[in-house]
């Protein structure tokens, strides 16, 4: 098999790989860094839970060749608290509830800290909008919802 | 009442921060050195006989370590044809498409991919029994190929059942082959009724076949540690249910199978007792290494096992007051390629059994097909039987120009009833949560202004579900640093252990942050039911509690025996034992854990035992008030409220509570406004990925308000009723409701597509 030597930038980390080259992403990140937090629903860019952030826009991981993410900046959920402290998207989605059995959670969450980068302060609307490519089937998405809002008002006040 | 310090406080799950910092191992989470990957081969055809399957080429293939099929299950396992459980691997014929007739493990999944293209397979193809329709024809082709009793598996909802057999069956002189379970359910003179009845409304109601949805597919992983020992770790609601499965089915010594429940990244019924775990033990056991499953979206929206597809046709009379005569019913259920047994004898008694009838007739049929077999989803059956009565109460009030709640109110069944398995209806809260919704402003405040060219339409529904009533035992024991480890073999679907240990910390009168709750395998945990039918707080609370109250009272003697003082003279608080009149002379939690544990001590390790029977069920109640915006150009439906009602009896947690309404009522709004798996008409489903499967995201739900009801009656721990299931039974019909206020017309065809609303305007 011919591999490919890949240069990953994880969570501020650099890797330097050899990889199969029709790997996803996703398979990388779960299979080779141990990064097991995205998570797979479908395999086909659908369910979202397997959403991570390159440059800051969250994409599914599941559809990105690993190889197209060479030397870009990549977040998953394991990069969002620093310091031993959660991040306040974590902190919101815990306190208000806006999980449950926690499978579509990395990817909601890096989809919202995606929107409040670009948007700190959204409308329930936009959260809706920005929110739509991430399926959740346990919480309706109420508390995913008030939890993002929750989050906003903290980071814009940070 | 007393005083509570911990149970009704909405605390957080207690997973949380695990879960959203990526923690907590899935089904696909786990690794082992060596692990291969394991694939079926899913049958293409909905019907046909193996001929042969010649695997040569595929075991030749390098980096592939194992084939199975059929003919690798030893004998020593059981097999009833009639069960899906059994037939995880086809033996003579396929009955359904995607039923996996062979499986490989090899080194990665490109090469267990290529493996499974390699294996020949020569089906004689059989005529497709592919609609209800056709499976109920007396000629029609059978798909059950051998006859055997039916014994069912584990399922939470099997259990009510025995004791729910109807009057008889229905003597028609032919029968199909396919009519697999009869009942019909009747009492008093139903033609009197209806002809002493003034309004009287008939419709035929569909239900098509919805997928449970869960976002993390069924997952296997297993590993023979010793050649007579497996491990198994995956993703199910009930893992004694999940262990006695493989050891049925492969002939092996449950105690000789470690049955560990990874988290699991949903169920709602459709992961009860797993699927795929024979087929994965078989394959590590012939590989010789540990093997992990995971299925694809594709697998399992073709080949899990759904909700069932239901056709109920239904006629309600009612006096010009309002007051409800007479119901007849004729229920049809397609059970896909294997019975249930069950499921449509639930649907037949849940169908009147929320009001008050002079008479009934209710005749069900459960029929196969050649589809992917069904199972529960979330309130079994309640969604298709809500759907049809709630639309016919609705009818009925429109007809007699009455209220949509007074009617409810008017008719609404109460204790002391005769339900329709002739037994009479305990204490319920019906009626506080009807009204709730009285004096709740969703349902009396005017509609909000909107275009004058979109119709609005608010509804109503009410539903109800009794849910399971496991037995369950817990263990608990004081652990170092004076905490209370709780050990219980139930799995958290929901945040149950956080509510558990809730109940846990209330019964000792300590703080939650002084419970452990582990989640053991049958190895470790004493029998508990499977986290289903909403039975969880209900029964393994119950267990919790009596574990808690045990050591409790153990501790209570131990420390009285040290002070000499009597055990009445006692009490706990976070952070021991105490007497009670002099507050100071205390053992900590931590001394009693050490001089429980040391050389020469005076007592033992202090631990506790709990069992429940829990006999009783303790029906929960459930309202839905649902507002819609409705184009009548293109019959596009905006769901724009939707309030939820429960009567939970006791609120252990209010936050989880408020979730599972939340999260019900979008799986339920869901069924009225868009899911449905396809079929084509040779027993195909056409959409077998999430972009045609069209599950809700954000943007298609509204805020979802939620009133908790608090109406006393329920048995289980501190009142607690069922809550996970009855929420699921309104907003399908609160919001076919909706669209009928809205467009003055009854669709009656779930679910309601822009297509439908406006055949009903223009058609």
């Amino acid at each position: 098999m011919i591999t490919l030597p890949l240069q990953l930038i994880v969570n501020g980390q650099s890797h330097n790989l050899d990889i199969e080259p029709h790997l996803t992403l996703l398979e990388v990140l779960r299979n080779d860094l141990g990064l097991g937090g995205s998570k797979e629903g479908c395999s086909t860019g659908h369910c979202g839970a397997c959403t991570v952030l390159i440059n800051g826009q969250p994409i599914s991981s599941c559809l990105m060749l690993a190889a197209e993410a060479e030397g870009q900046q990549v977040l998953t959920v394991e990069g969002l608290a620093t310091d031993g402290k959660l991040h306040p998207v974590q902190t919101a989605f815990v306190s208000n509830g806006g999980l449950q059995c926690g499978f579509c959670t990395a990817g909601m969450m890096l989809s919202t800290v995606a929107l409040l980068k670009r948007n700190p302060n959204p409308t329930e609307k936009e959260i809706r909008h920005s929110l739509a490519g991430n399926l959740c089937r346990c919480t309706g998405y109420h508390m995913i919802v008030e939890a993002v809002k929750k989050a906003a008002e903290v980071m814009i006040h940070e | 009442m007393s005083e509570h310090n911990q149970i009704g406080k909405a605390v957080p799950r207690l997973d949380s921060v695990d879960k959203v910092t990526g923690l907590g191992d899935f089904a696909a989470d786990i690794r082992l050195p060596g692990m291969l990957v394991g694939k079926f081969l899913a049958s293409p055809h909905p019907h046909a006989e193996i001929q042969s399957i010649d695997t040569t080429r595929a075991e030749s293939l390098p980096g592939v370590h194992a084939v199975i099929t059929a003919a690798d299950i030893s004998e020593k396992g059981q097999f009833n044809p009639a069960s899906r459980f059994h037939a995880f691997l086809a033996r003579k014929f396929v009955v359904f498409a995607g039923q996996p007739v062979a499986a490989v493990a090899a080194d990665d999944l490109a090469t267990a991919e290529e493996a499974i293209d390699l294996i020949d397979v020569s089906y004689r193809l059989l005529p497709v029994v592919a609609s209800i329709e056709q499976a109920i024809k007396p000629s029609c082709t059978a798909v059950m190929h051998e006859q055997h009793g039916m014994e069912l598996g584990g399922s939470a909802h099997s259990q009510e059942i025995a004791r729910d057999k109807g009057d008889q069956p229905a003597g028609q002189d032919e029968k199909s082959p396919n009519v697999v379970d009869e009942n019909t359910f009747s009492f008093g003179d139903v033609d009197a009724a209806f002809a002493a009845s003034d309004v009287i409304i008939e419709n035929t109601y569909t239900v098509p076949v919805v997928h449970q949805g869960y976002i993390e597919p069924h997952g296997v992983t297993a590993y023979w540690d010793r050649p007579d020992h497996v491990i198994v770790w995956e993703c199910v609601q009930g893992v004694f249910a999940a262990r006695d499965l493989i050891a049925d089915t492969l002939g092996i010594d449950p105690t000789k199978i470690t049955l560990n429940a990874t988290e699991i990244g949903g169920g709602f019924g459709g992961k009860g007792e797993g699927i795929f775990g024979p087929i994965t033990v078989l394959l590590a056991k012939k590989a010789s290494r540990p093997v992990q499953l995971i299925l694809t979206r594709e697998e399992e929206l073709i080949g899990a096992n759904p909700a069932p597809h239901s056709v109920i046709w239904i006629k309600t009379g009612a006096k010009a007051d309002g007051t409800f005569t007479a119901v007849a019913a004729d229920i049809l259920v397609d059970a896909g390629a294997f019975a249930t047994g069950w499921i449509m004898t639930n649907i037949a008694t849940m169908l009147r059994d929320n009001y008050r009838f002079e008479a009934w007739h209710l005749h069900g049929r459960e029929v196969l097909t050649n589809k992917a077999s069904v199972s529960s989803y979330r309130a079994p059956g309640a969604p298709n039987a809500h759907f049809a009565m709630e639309s016919q109460v609705d009818e009925i009030a429109r007809a007699l120009d009455m209220d949509q709640l007074q009617i409810r109110m008017q008719n609404v069944i109460r204790e002391g009833d005769m339900r329709t398995t002739k037994e009479l209806q305990d204490r319920i809260g019906a009626n506080e949560v009807l009204a709730a919704v009285a004096d709740h402003p969703a349902w009396s405040a005017a509609l909000p202004k909107v275009d004058d060219e979109i119709l609005q339409g608010r509804g109503m529904s009410l539903g109800s579900y009794s849910g399971g009533s496991g037995p369950a035992a817990a263990i608990a024991y004081l652990e170092a640093g004076g905490k209370f480890r709780f050990v219980v073999g139930t799995v958290d679907l929901t945040g149950s252990y956080t509510a558990l240990s809730q109940i846990a910390a209330e019964a000792l009168g300590v703080a939650v942050e002084r419970i452990v709750m582990t989640k053991a395998s049958p190895d470790h945990a004493p029998f508990a039911p499977m986290s289903a039918g909403s039975q969880t707080i209900y029964a393994m609370g119950a267990a919790v509690l009596e574990a808690a109250c045990d050591i409790r009272d153990k501790l209570i003697r131990h420390v009285a025996k040290d002070f000499e003082v009597r055990p009445s003279a006692l009490a706990l608080d976070d952070e021991g034992v105490y007497v009670v009149s002099q507050p100071n002379k205390r053992h900590t939690f931590s001394t009693l854990y050490e001089l429980g544990t040391e050389w020469f001590a005076e007592y033992g390790p202090v631990a506790g035992v709990g069992s429940a029977p829990q006999r009783q069920r303790a029906p929960g109640y459930a309202a839905c008030v649902a507002e819609v915006n409705v184009e009548p150009r293109t019959g596009k439906i905006s769901l724009t409220r939707l309030t939820m009602f429960q009567d939970v009896g006791k609120a252990i947690n209010p936050l989880l509570i408020e979730g599972q309404l939340q999260g019900a009522a979008a799986q339920s709004a869901a069924m009225a406004l868009w899911e449905e798996l396809l079929f084509d008409g040779a027993g195909q489903v056409r959409n077998k990925s999430l972009l045609d499967y069209r599950m809700p995201t954000a943007l298609d739900m509204p805020a979802i308000e939620t009133i908790i009801v608090e109406a006393v009656g329920g048995d289980g721990p501190f009142g607690a009723k069922l809550v996970g299931e009855p929420p699921m039974t309104v907003p399908i019909s609160a919001v076919a409701n909706a669209v009928a206020d809205a467009i003055e017309r009854r669709v009656c065809d779930l679910p309601i597509t822009p297509e439908r609303v406006w055949q009903a305007l223009h058609g």
